[in-house]
């Protein structure tokens, strides 16, 4: 039971990462694909309409954490508090640019919004990054299942760790490559044009540079966390997950070089899906590793919430799921196939 | 109750208020607004009249702007039941993530998936569609509101729980908790609210081109919506939700509604003070003139009941901040009786058709519509002072539940950038609708843009892109 949902809450994050990736990645390219006003209209348009249904799955992540592992909630948000909150305001900030930015055609007001959009976009992946490498590494958790990270300490791996070292850095470099190739590859599929052209470029030497990337993070996480390599060959989902990333690269890089761009895209989310899953896999079931001493990691089996809410959740998840599903089909139809500046806007123009 | 400044309980309420309050600012218009767009949408596709698809596009728009705003303000406010209220997480997790969870799978998916074909959408999806749209927006906001309803009403009064052997709570009972009477009554309290605060800025906008002599037909429309759903939601409001809620806070917090009023000493015929400031270190109200019998009557349903006083409990449960919480339970009542009167007023001369010619009401309609606004929020200050010194009411003190590894450093650091950061969410936001209404229905905001810059320069300047 405590695994399935260990399963499901990572899910939830995971398909809001390769959703909202997207968004993060066309954003920080933004200013390198798309070179007039009216190109830039066409990124902005390709992820316009949907931002928020993509956004609203960190918010589901968020409630479904509570639910059922609420003590985990409240020792990583306090913990981590100057990073979320700097989250919170670049996701507020993102927001704005995206639906502001339309509403008047001034090379001023939307040079601007540019600005905010791009900013922010990478800043979030940075953030995001950085936070997964924390995750990776562990916070300094003391016996009470507390702890608290100023941005940055000495830099170092163990002890008393900061947000910021060695290790999360790489983390975070990495993961601005890997979402700038997933949202390349993304604008490829949605845009026409100089920009797809762009796009297509770009998501060939972003896809080239996360693989040094990959393997360099792989090395420092070994050192990093030394245990987990030997806990992840026992688990038959890292297999299995990292076989599906492989796939995914393959099929990857087939779709970069046949110019499918459904395939490509596709596999651009998988491999990041697959990916993510190897390291939650790997990790389980300390959601929470503790730098200081490794008896106050916080396991998931210690810290979900009653049997009785683990029930109750099974019953009405499922339900929310598959209606999240069904707006999913829809939303894929309806918005199937390229953007148009002209039909995919506010109306405002 | 420790006063000072230094208190880091302090700095986590008053961000966690005032990033509340703010973010309450936008929902409550967008709830109230999304069934004016479903119902416009709904006469555009039986009517087949434009106008009516006019109001949908030019509505949309601004609920758009509202949306966006109350979707980034609104995720800082999940996230703070972790960042700054670790303990209360920690304490009632287990069964507030009920509907934390349940709030972003079966609302905010809902609401998110269609908002952007509510808004973006039209071209794309065609006529009966966008309809679908405008129903789904609308159901799923009112259903967020619902969840969260749901976990406020836990808070004032805890049901459906059990307590797990390490003493936090877990949940027990999802029907009881789900149908709390407190979550029925505050929905029905809030949502009509939410109504009264849409209607009121449908009818000031349709009173400023009224009262300008532009868009007639627009204006009309707006009137005569905004006065019908204005008087019907100003009366729910009223009776019986706003009724119920007060013989449920008699009931269940007798100490709140005793603060509420000011009231110190019990007694029978107790009354309702219609002036009066409440002076807590003496422990009276002073210059008080009251209206008899009302408070037992209000409370208990007869004029002769006996209504508790702040005397008869220990001081340490009061409600901390007794002067604001009287003061914004008066102002919102006075309020909510003002609204009742204007909006029968609006609808009475609507109906003799003198509406648009009566300037002296176009007048009022127009200014009144902030007034809402302050209402849904001292109704909301109400609530969560009259709740103190709870955050599960009876079971789980506030100054417990804050974030222990939090520095005052901190708090304050993050309070300051909301304060900057939702400053200048406000201007912006002020000027983008103030920028649309002055643009008005059927115009084209941006085509009047290019055509003014055509106009300047006199040719167009696409080349100088490529």
């Amino acid at each position: 039971m405590i695994a399935t949902w260990y399963a499901v809450v990572s899910f939830m994050l995971i398909a809001y990462v390769i959703l909202d990736g997207r968004n993060f990645g066309a954003g920080i390219l933004h200013w390198f694909v798309a070179k007039t006003p009216d190109e830039r209209r066409q990124v902005i348009a390709a992820m316009g309409p949907l931002w928020s249904w993509h956004e609203v799955w960190l918010v589901g992540f968020g409630g479904s954490l509570v639910a059922v592992f609420p003590r985990l909630m409240a020792s990583a948000f306090s913990g981590y508090y100057l990073a979320l909150i700097l989250i919170l305001w670049c996701l507020i900030l993102r927001g704005i640019s995206l639906e502001v930015g339309g509403h008047i055609d001034d090379r001023m007001w939307q040079g601007l919004w540019d600005f905010v959009f791009v900013f922010s976009n990478f800043l979030l992946a940075v953030l995001f990054g950085a936070a997964a490498g924390n995750v990776a590494r562990g916070v300094p958790l003391d016996a009470e299942g507390n702890f608290s990270m100023p941005f940055f300490t000495n830099f170092g791996v163990r002890g008393h760790v900061g947000l910021l070292d060695w290790y999360t850095v790489s983390v975070a470099v990495f993961t601005v490559s890997l979402l700038a190739a997933h949202g390349a590859t993304y604008l490829v599929l949605k845009t026409e044009g100089p920009v797809q052209e762009r796009s297509a470029r770009c998501a060939r030497y972003l896809w080239s540079a996360v693989v040094p990337l990959f393997v360099l993070i792989s090395i420092e996480s070994l050192y990093v966390r030394p245990g987990v390599p030997a806990q992840a060959l026992h688990n038959p989902v890292c297999g299995i997950a990292a076989l599906a990333t492989l796939v995914s690269a393959v099929m990857l890089i087939s779709g970069l070089a046949s110019r499918r761009e459904m395939r490509a895209f596709l596999a651009s989310n998988f491999l990041i899906a697959g990916l993510l899953t190897t390291g939650g896999a790997a990790i389980f079931p300390i959601m929470l590793h503790s730098t200081l001493a490794p008896e106050n990691s916080l396991s998931a089996y210690a810290i979900a919430a009653n049997h009785t809410a683990l029930v109750l959740a099974s019953v009405w998840w499922p339900v929310g799921f598959a209606l999240a599903i069904a707006y999913f089909i829809f939303i894929s139809r309806r918005y199937a196939g390229k953007v148009s500046v002209k039909r995919d806007t506010q109306g405002f123009y | 109750m420790n006063p000072g400044l230094s208190d880091p309980a302090f700095w986590s309420r008053f961000q966690f208020g005032f990033t509340l309050v703010y973010h309450y600012l936008f929902p409550q218009l967008t709830m109230g607004l999304a069934w004016f767009l479903v119902y416009w949408k709904w006469r555009a596709l039986k009517t087949g009249d434009e106008k009516y698809n006019e109001a949908v596009r030019f509505w949309a728009k601004i609920f758009g702007i509202n949306f966006a705003v109350g979707v980034v303000t609104g995720i800082p406010m999940e996230f703070q039941f972790g960042t700054n209220w670790a303990g209360f997480t920690r304490y009632a997790g287990g069964v507030i993530g009920q509907t934390l969870a349940m709030e972003g799978m079966f609302a905010f998916f809902l609401e998110s998936a269609f908002v952007g074909a509510l808004i973006w959408g039209e071209k794309r999806l065609g006529q009966r569609y966008h309809f679908l749209a405008a129903v789904g927006v609308a159901l799923g906001s009112w259903l967020s509101g619902f969840f969260i309803l749901v976990t406020n009403a836990f808070m004032q009064h805890p049901v459906g729980y059990r307590v797990e052997s390490d003493g936090s709570l877990g949940i027990d009972n999802l029907r009881a908790y789900l149908l709390n009477p407190w979550a029925l009554i505050q929905f029905a309290h809030n949502q009509s609210a939410a109504l009264v605060t849409g209607s009121f800025v449908v009818a000031a906008v349709g009173a400023f081109y009224s009262l300008r002599g532009i868009h007639r037909t627009e204006a009309a429309l707006y009137l005569r919506a905004g006065t019908l759903i204005g008087l019907l939601a100003s009366l729910l409001v009223a009776f019986p939700s706003g009724d119920q809620q007060a013989k449920m806070i008699a009931r269940h917090q007798p100490v709140t509604l005793a603060a509420m009023e000011g009231k110190f000493v019990g007694g029978t015929n107790a009354g309702v003070a219609a002036i009066g400031q409440p002076n807590v270190a003496a422990r009276r109200l002073d210059n008080p003139i009251e209206i008899p019998g009302a408070l037992s009557f209000l409370a208990n349903g007869t004029f002769h009941s006996y209504v508790h006083g702040l005397n008869e409990y220990p001081a340490d449960t009061w409600p901390d901040n007794i002067e604001l919480l009287y003061y914004s339970f008066h102002v919102m009542i006075t309020l909510g009786s003002i609204f009742i009167l204007l909006m029968a007023y609006a609808k009475f001369q609507d109906w003799r058709g003198r509406l648009q010619s009566t300037t002296w009401l176009l007048w009022i309609l127009m200014l009144a519509f902030p007034f809402p606004y302050i209402a849904n929020t001292l109704g909301w200050v109400t609530a969560e002072l009259g709740r103190q010194p709870w955050l599960a009411y009876g079971l789980f003190r506030t100054r417990e539940g804050y974030s222990k590894v939090l520095s005052n450093g901190d708090t304050i650091f993050t309070l300051i950038g909301f304060t900057g950061l939702y400053f200048v969410l406000g201007v912006l936001f002020l000027y983008l609708v103030g920028r649309q209404i002055s643009l008005g229905p059927g115009e084209d905001a941006i085509a009047l843009d290019v055509e003014k810059d055509q106009e300047l320069i006199g040719t167009s300047d696409q080349e100088q892109f490529v």
